[in-house]
C-alpha cells in the first residue's frame, strides 16, 4: 500500500515545480493519506492508478488538485517581517516625496503564491499610503492552481492566525462561512496575471517596488540573471527590489546596489548603469 | 434554517482538519484521513450544546482507543499514561473548539454549553435530534466522526 | 497569564509559552485572574485570555484590566473559539491588543508574540 519511490519523486517534484514545497523523504504515508481520497473520488482503486493517470498528458487537473491536496499553510502573511518594515518605514515614505504630482504607487509580487504577499502589500499601502494616492498590485506566479486561489482571496482561519495583526483582519477581511475573505478595495487594488520569471515578459509597465521573495532560488544561476536583467529593466530608477532573507543579487547582477535598511538588505538599480525603461517604453 | 446558513459536512471536514492540524498532528506524521472507516464507535462521545438564535449539539465520536490517543496527543502525555480525567478534557476541549467553529457558521447570536462527555453512547438519550450534517473519518486507523444535531426549540429544559 | 476555564487548553497554552521562557501563570476565570493578578509582586507581560469562562468571562477580564492603569505593560491577547467579525471588533475595542482564533498551531502564537516584540523574531516554540 505504500507509495513507491518513483511515485513520490513524481509528486515531490510537482509540488515542487508548481508550489515551492520541498517534500523531504520520509514522509510517503503523509502524501499516501492526502492522496488516497482524491484517488477514491477519481473513482480509482489505488493511488498508483490515480498517479498513472495524473502524469498522463490529459492529467493536468489531477495535478492541479494533487498540488492543491498537499498545499499546506506554509507561508504567512508579512512574511519575514522586515522587508513589510522598511516597505512602511523607508520605501512608502521616500516614493511619496518622490512621486508627488503623479501620487500613484505600482507594486510587483513576482512570486505570488496563494496571495498573501500581494494582499499584505495592498494592505500597507492603503494603510499608509497618504488620503489621494491610488496603488496598484500585479501578483503574478508560474502555477494556474495558485493564481486560481490567489484571485478569490479566501483564506482559512488556520492562515488569517498566521501573522496578520488581529485589527487588520477586522478592517479588511470579511467572514465567508468559514473562511475570511479579503475587502472589496484591497481585493479592487489587486490583479494577477500567469507569468514564468524564467521566460522573456510580455509587455509590462515599470514598477516602484518588486518583491521578488525566495523564488531565485529555484533558478541556475544563468537563469537568476537573466529574471533579475529583466527585472530590473521593469523597475523605476528610484525604484526598490526585495528579494527573500537569504537571497542578494551581489555576484549576480551588479546592475543593483545593495542598501542596508532596518534588519534587513533592500536593492535599488545603480545609478550610472543604464537602465531601459520599460519593455514597451511605458515610464 | 435558510440552505445558506446550514453548514455541511465539507465544513466539518475543514474545522476538523484545522483542528488536528493544530492540535493532534503538528508535525504532519498523524493525520487525519477523510475516509469513512470500516465502523463507526460511540465508545466516547463529546458534545457541546448550542443555544439561542439555533439550538442543538455538536459531537465528536470516537473509538476508547482513539479517545486516549486524541488525548495523548493533545496533552503531550504518552497514551499509556492518559486517565479517564485526561480523556474526559481532551475530548472536551476537541468538542469545544469544533463546536465554536459550527457556531461561526450557524444564525447569530449563540453561546456555546460546557462540554459533556458520555461513554458508550449508542442508546444515549442526550443524542436525540435531527442530524444537519457529517463528518466521518479515520485517526491512526480508529474512527473518528463529528456531527451536528439540531434540536426543537423549547423542547428540553435546560 | 494563562486564562481559560479548560484545563487542556490551559496545559497545551502553558506548553507553548513556557518553551519560549515564560513563566507561567494559571488561572480558571476572568475573577480568579484578577484575584491572582492582585497577589503577583510582577505584572506579567502578557495574559492569553478565553472568552467563554463562567464568573468572569474575558471580555469583562479585559475591560477591567484596561480600567487599572496598575496593569498598563501587560499585553492582551484573547485565544478563543469566538471567530465572528463583530466579536473581534468587540475584544479590540474592549481593549485587547491581539487576536488569536482556535484552533492555532504552536506557530500561530509565536508569529503574534514576534510581532508583539515580546520575543526575538526566529523563536520557536
Amino acid at each position: 500500500m505504500s507509495l513507491a519511490a518513483h511515485e513520490f519523486q513524481f509528486v515531490s517534484g510537482l509540488v515542487r515545480r508548481e508550489a515551492s514545497i520541498v517534500l523531504e523523504p520520509g514522509k510517503e504515508y503523509l502524501v499516501e493519506a492526502r492522496l488516497l481520497p482524491l484517488a477514491r473520488k477519481a473513482g480509482l482503486a489505488s493511488v498508483t492508478e490515480f498517479l498513472l493517470r495524473a502524469q498522463s498528458p490529459s492529467g493536468r487537473a489531477d495535478r492541479d488538485s494533487i498540488v492543491d491536496a498537499l498545499t499546506t499553510n506554509e507561508t504567512s502573511w508579512f512574511r519575514d517581517r522586515e522587508p513589510f518594515t522598511a516597505l512602511t518605514d523607508m520605501v512608502i515614505p521616500q516614493l511619496v516625496k518622490a512621486r508627488g504630482p503623479a501620487r500613484s504607487m505600482r507594486v510587483w509580487s513576482a512570486a505570488s503564491s496563494s496571495g498573501q504577499e500581494p494582499y499584505t502589500l495592498a494592505i500597507l499601502l492603503k494603510e499608509n499610503l497618504p488620503p489621494g494616492w491610488t496603488y496598484e498590485i500585479l501578483g503574478t506566479d508560474i502555477s494556474t492552481e495558485m493564481l486560481a486561489r490567489a484571485e478569490r482571496g479566501r483564506y482559512s482561519q488556520l492562515e488569517v492566525n498566521r501573522g496578520l495583526p488581529a485589527p487588520l483582519l477586522v478592517k479588511h477581511f470579511t467572514r465567508v462561512g468559514p473562511e475570511w475573505e479579503v475587502a472589496a478595495p484591497i481585493k479592487k487594488a489587486v490583479s494577477f496575471k500567469r507569468l514564468n520569471l524564467a521566460a522573456p515578459f510580455p509587455p509590462m509597465p515599470t514598477f516602484d517596488v518588486v518583491f521578488l521573495r525566495n523564488v531565485l532560488i529555484y533558478f541556475d544561476v544563468e537563469t537568476k540573471r537573466g529574471v533579475l536583467k529583466r527585472i530590473r529593466s521593469l523597475l523605476k530608477p528610484d525604484g526598490w527590489l526585495f528579494l527573500g532573507a537569504a537571497e542578494t543579487t551581489m555576484g549576480i547582477d551588479d546592475g543593483f546596489e545593495r542598501v542596508v535598511t532596518g534588519r534587513t538588505s533592500a536593492y535599488r538599480p545603480r545609478t550610472g548603469i543604464s537602465a531601459p525603461v520599460g519593455v514597451t517604453g511605458k515610464g | 434554517m435558510s440552505a445558506t446558513m446550514a453548514p455541511t459536512g465539507d465544513d466539518l471536514q475543514q474545522i476538523a482538519e484545522q483542528v488536528w492540524a493544530s492540535y493532534l498532528d503538528t508535525d504532519g506524521e498523524k493525520p487525519l484521513v477523510p475516509l469513512p472507516p470500516d465502523k463507526l464507535s460511540r465508545d466516547v462521545v463529546a458534545g457541546v450544546a448550542v443555544s439561542g438564535a439555533w439550538h442543538g449539539l455538536v459531537l465528536v465520536a470516537c473509538s476508547s482507543t482513539a479517545s486516549k490517543e486524541a488525548a495523548a496527543a493533545l496533552l503531550g502525555m504518552g497514551a499509556d499514561e492518559v486517565s479517564e480525567g485526561d480523556v474526559d478534557d481532551a475530548l472536551g476541549e476537541l468538542a469545544n473548539v469544533i463546536g465554536g467553529n459550527v457556531k461561526s457558521l450557524l444564525p447569530e447570536p449563540c453561546t456555546l454549553g460546557l462540554p459533556e462527555v458520555h461513554n458508550d453512547a449508542d442508546n444515549d438519550p442526550w443524542l436525540t435530534g435531527d442530524e444537519i450534517c457529517r463528518f466521518e473519518a479515520t485517526w491512526m486507523g480508529e474512527p473518528m466522526e463529528v456531527s451536528v444535531l439540531e434540536k426543537p426549540q423549547g423542547g428540553e429544559t435546560e | 497569564m494563562v486564562i481559560d476555564d479548560s484545563r487542556a487548553m490551559r496545559l497545551i497554552l502553558r506548553r507553548i509559552v513556557s518553551g519560549l521562557n515564560f513563566d507561567v501563570v494559571e488561572a480558571g476565570n476572568g475573577r480568579e485572574a484578577l484575584d491572582r493578578l492582585a497577589e503577583l509582586e510582577v505584572v506579567p507581560e502578557l495574559a492569553l485570555i478565553d472568552w467563554n469562562m463562567p464568573e468572569m468571562n474575558g471580555l469583562e477580564f479585559v475591560t477591567a484590566v484596561r480600567a487599572d492603569k496598575k496593569y498598563r505593560g501587560m499585553t492582551l491577547m484573547m485565544v478563543t473559539t469566538e471567530s465572528e467579525h463583530g466579536q473581534i471588533v468587540r475584544a479590540l475595542a474592549a481593549g485587547a491588543h491581539e487576536y488569536v482564533i482556535k484552533p492555532f498551531t504552536p506557530d500561530a502564537i509565536v508569529d503574534k508574540l514576534v510581532m508583539l516584540g515580546l520575543i526575538p523574531d526566529g523563536a520557536h516554540a
